[in-house]
Formats: structure tokens, C-alpha cells, sequence
């Protein structure tokens, strides 16, 4: 059932069948072991596995240092946003963010695109655009914060901070 | 909490989810009150979880990364079952959670959403082992070491003469007594990530009644939590003298950090009370 995208997440994130492999398998207990944890209230489930997914993956990828090579990142840069509506039916979550996603400026978008969907540190990032990191990291903090935002997912200290 | 504050909390927070954080990171966020830590964090897991969901084509899992993951659901799934049993902690692992610690966790809250989503794990495991019921690996068989029979022992020294010589990432750990400290145990343990395979040589084991008990042994590596290590297979000893046997991981395993072989009821258990721990053998020392 969530094969596909856990799947999805880690050959995109990773860039790496090999290691995408284990890392699904790994995730996919981590995933059985925390089902208690579920909490319909906070989020989807489709939403709390993508969770887990995203952690174990940039523990990985922090612990193996993976850095992209000079061509894949030509790819990366080259790579279209959104993927297509009939995916996306599959969770609320996922169509909100798309949706905030497109208020956003565009180097905000390329900057969570980069770091949250290829799995880029701020610094490879700021290498590949050009962008000092300082900026990066701005953009990666007010896109996060907007997106979120747009997603009515606003906690109290945001509230306040607003 | 002052603008210049909340803006490095939101850094912090920001580069937490989507890269991860430092060692000094991570204790700048710690200054932090944990509440607002953890609401703010979960509110910015959800949203990139939400932007990674919407950005990625879906494509179907392999067939045979699958039947791989068919392969280990019945033993996670088991492990979760029988997860309360408790049991006190072994030696030296400070992240082991003991019995008091098990027991003093939250209640299990099954909403039927989750229900459905374990009954289809479930599922998911019982088709694959009907499908792939010829390519998944067997659950091994208890392993009889039966010294000083010449062959099976010969045969395991030989495999593991081979695996010396030509694993790339050897790990080498050397066995010392556990809880029981009266046992003479020595030997050493190697295993090889690369082709997840590994042997255990042994000294002082004493014979165990097949009947009515068998050692097991315990791997912990670096993607298990240490609450529960991986199964590494069970076996019984039923001569004096030196044991070299197949380490048989039921779980693929990354960097062991440590193994244990205790003294269980016959055919091994699913989760280890830790009251007989024959033998620890901590890694040392990684060819590279």
C-alpha cells in the first residue's frame, strides 16, 4: 500500500537503487515498530510514513555524506516540481502543499525543492545555485514556515511570531 | 521569547528537517523548552513530508525489494506482539531500555485506521510468502555443533577461512563472559557487511539439553534499536570444545556493534529477557 511511495521518497532523496533498497527495507521496519505511534489527529497516515521515511533517509544520507556528482546535479536543477494530479489524490497533505507551494517566489520553491525533495544539504545547494548561504537557509526557513502557513498547520509560537 | 530567538529556533528547526542538525545544532535547540521544540518540529515534519509527497512521481516497488521485506515482516511483527515482556538490560548498553522503562510506556492507542494498515501488513506478508515462497530466504534451522564430529565443524572453519580471506570490510569482536560470569567463555566473532555473512568461534559453551533449551545468538547493529537487536539464529551445543558455526541474521545488518548469545527455552525466542547472557562480544576492529 505504501510500497510505492516509500519507494519513490528514498530512489529520489538517495539517487541510488542500491542503497534506496536498503534504506526502504530498514524504513519499512522502523515503520512497523512505530505504528503505535500513529496519531490520527496530527496527521494522515500517508503523511506519518512519509515522516518516518524522510527521517531514516536523512539520517542516511547524513551518515553515508552523499554528495551529488557535477551530472546528476545538472539533473536535479533540471527537474519539474510537481508530479502529476493523479498521483496526488492519494493524500489531502499532498495537494495543500502543492497548492502553498505555488505562492511561494520561485527561488523559495527551488530552494525546498532541492533540499526536501533531491535531499541536498543548504551548502551543496548554495554551491549549486549560487546562491550565498545565508540565502539558502532564509528561503528554507520563510518557505517552510509559509508553506506550513498555507496549510493551516500554525502552532501558537507561530501564531504569536505572526 | 525574543524575534532573534524564534528566528534561530525556525533555523534550527528548518535545517532539522530537511538536512539534519550538528552535534552543537543539536544542543543550541536543546536550550529550548522541549514542548515548543516538539509541536514546532511536528508541524514542520508534516509539511515537508507534505512537499515531499507532492513532488515525486510514484513509481511501484520491485518484485524482489518486495519479497525481500515480505521475508522480515513476520519477525517484526512477531517481535511487536510479544514487545512487553520486559527483561533486564545487558552490560555496557547504555541505550538498552529496561524492563521498568518498557513498562512504564504509554498504552497502545489502535485507532481502526491503523488497525486496517497493520491487518494489510498482514496480508501484505501472507500473499508475499504465498507468492514468493521459492525465492525468499528459509528461517533457519537450529544449527547442531557437534564437536569433535570432523565434518560440519571442518566445513564451517573452511567458510569461514574463506570469508577471511576474501570479505573487503571484516569486523572482528572478541567473546567475553556475560551475566554468567562463571563460564570461561573466549573466542571471537566476524562478519562482513558486504556479504552479510559472519561466523561465530567459541570456547567453553558448556552442552545445553536440546529438549529444553538453546543459545541464541544477538546482533546489534547500527540501524537496530538496542531494545531489539536483530536474531541471529539459534543453536545447540552438545560437546565440550571449540564451537564454529554460520552466523544466520535474520534481518540484513549494517555495522554490528556488538553480539550476545544467550541461554533461551528451546528454539529460541522472539525477544530475549537477558537473565542468562553466556557471552558479549563487543567490536573492535574493522578491515578496511
Amino acid at each position: 500500500m505504501y510500497g510505492g511511495l516509500v519507494w519513490s521518497l528514498a530512489r529520489r532523496m538517495l539517487r541510488n537503487s542500491d542503497e534506496a533498497e536498503d534504506a526502504v527495507q530498514e524504513i519499512f521496519v522502523e515503520i512497523w515498530r512505530n505504528a503505535d505511534r500513529f496519531d490520527e489527529t496530527k496527521a494522515s497516515e500517508t503523511t506519518f510514513i512519509a515522516m518516518l521515511t524522510r527521517r531514516r533517509l536523512i539520517d542516511r544520507i547524513r551518515f553515508s555524506q552523499r554528495r551529488l556528482s557535477p551530472d546528476s546535479l545538472d539533473d536535479v536543477l533540471l527537474e519539474p516540481f510537481t508530479r502529476t494530479d493523479k498521483s496526488m489524490e492519494t493524500c489531502v497533505e499532498a495537494e495543500e502543499a502543492a497548492e502553498a507551494m505555488r505562492n511561494l517566489r520561485p527561488e523559495q520553491q527551488q530552494v525546498l525543492r532541492l533540499s526536501i525533495v533531491e535531499g541536498m544539504s543548504h551548502k551543496e545547494i548554495a554551491e549549486a545555485t549560487g546562491m550565498p548561504l545565508g540565502t539558502v537557509k532564509t528561503h528554507a526557513r520563510r518557505g517552510l514556515l509559509q508553506v506550513r502557513e498555507l496549510m493551516g498547520l500554525n502552532t501558537n509560537l507561530q501564531e504569536a511570531k505572526a | 521569547m525574543t524575534d532573534a530567538q524564534k528566528e534561530l529556533l525556525y533555523d534550527l528547526l528548518a535545517k532539522q528537517v530537511t538536512e539534519g542538525l550538528t552535534a552543537d545544532e543539536r544542543k543550541q535547540l536543546d536550550t529550548y523548552d522541549p514542548a515548543i521544540v516538539k509541536a514546532e518540529l511536528r508541524a514542520l515534519e508534516t509539511t515537508a513530508a507534505a512537499i515531499g509527497m507532492a513532488s515525486v512521481e510514484i513509481e511501484p516497488m520491485p518484485d524482489h525489494l518486495f519479497s525481500r521485506i515480505a521475508a522480515a515482516a513476520p519477525a517484526v511483527l512477531k517481535e511487536k506482539e510479544t514487545a512487553f515482556d520486559g527483561g533486564a538490560p545487558i552490560p555496557s548498553m547504555s541505550r538498552i531500555i529496561t524492563a521498568d522503562e518498557v513498562f512504564k510506556r504509554k498504552p497502545r492507542t489502535f485507532v481502526f485506521g491503523l488497525l486496517g494498515w497493520v491487518v494489510t501488513a498482514v496480508l501484505l506478508v501472507v500473499l508475499g510468502i504465498q507468492f514468493y515462497a521459492t525465492r525468499v530466504s528459509k528461517q533457519p534451522e537450529k544449527a547442531v555443533v557437534a564437536l569433535p564430529s570432523p565434518s560440519a565443524p571442518l566445513s564451517a572453519t573452511d567458510q569461514r577461512d574463506e570469508l577471511l580471506r576474501s570479505a573487503p570490510d571484516l569486523i572482528t569482536a572478541t567473546w567475553a563472559p556475560g551475566n554468567m560470569k562463571d563460564l570461561q567463555v573466549s573466542g571471537d566473532v566476524v562478519w562482513s557487511d558486504a556479504k552479510q555473512e559472519g561466523f561465530v568461534r567459541l570456547r567453553g559453551l558448556p552442552p545445553n539439553d536440546p529438549a529444553t533449551t538453546s543459545y541464541q545468538l544477538w546482533i546489534f547493529d547500527r540501524s537496530q534499536d538496542p531494545e531489539t537487536p536483530i536474531d541471529g539464529g539459534v543453536f545447540d551445543v552438545n560437546s565440550n570444545g571449540e564451537v564454529i558455526m554460520p552466523i544466520h541474521a535474520s534481518l540484513r545488518t549494517l555495522k554490528p556493534q556488538m553480539f550476545a548469545i544467550t541461554l533461551e527455552k528451546a528454539g529460541g525466542v522472539m525477544r530475549s529477557k537477558r537473565e542468562k547472557i553466556t557471552a558479549l562480544a563487543k567490536v573492535e576492529t574493522q578491515k578496511s
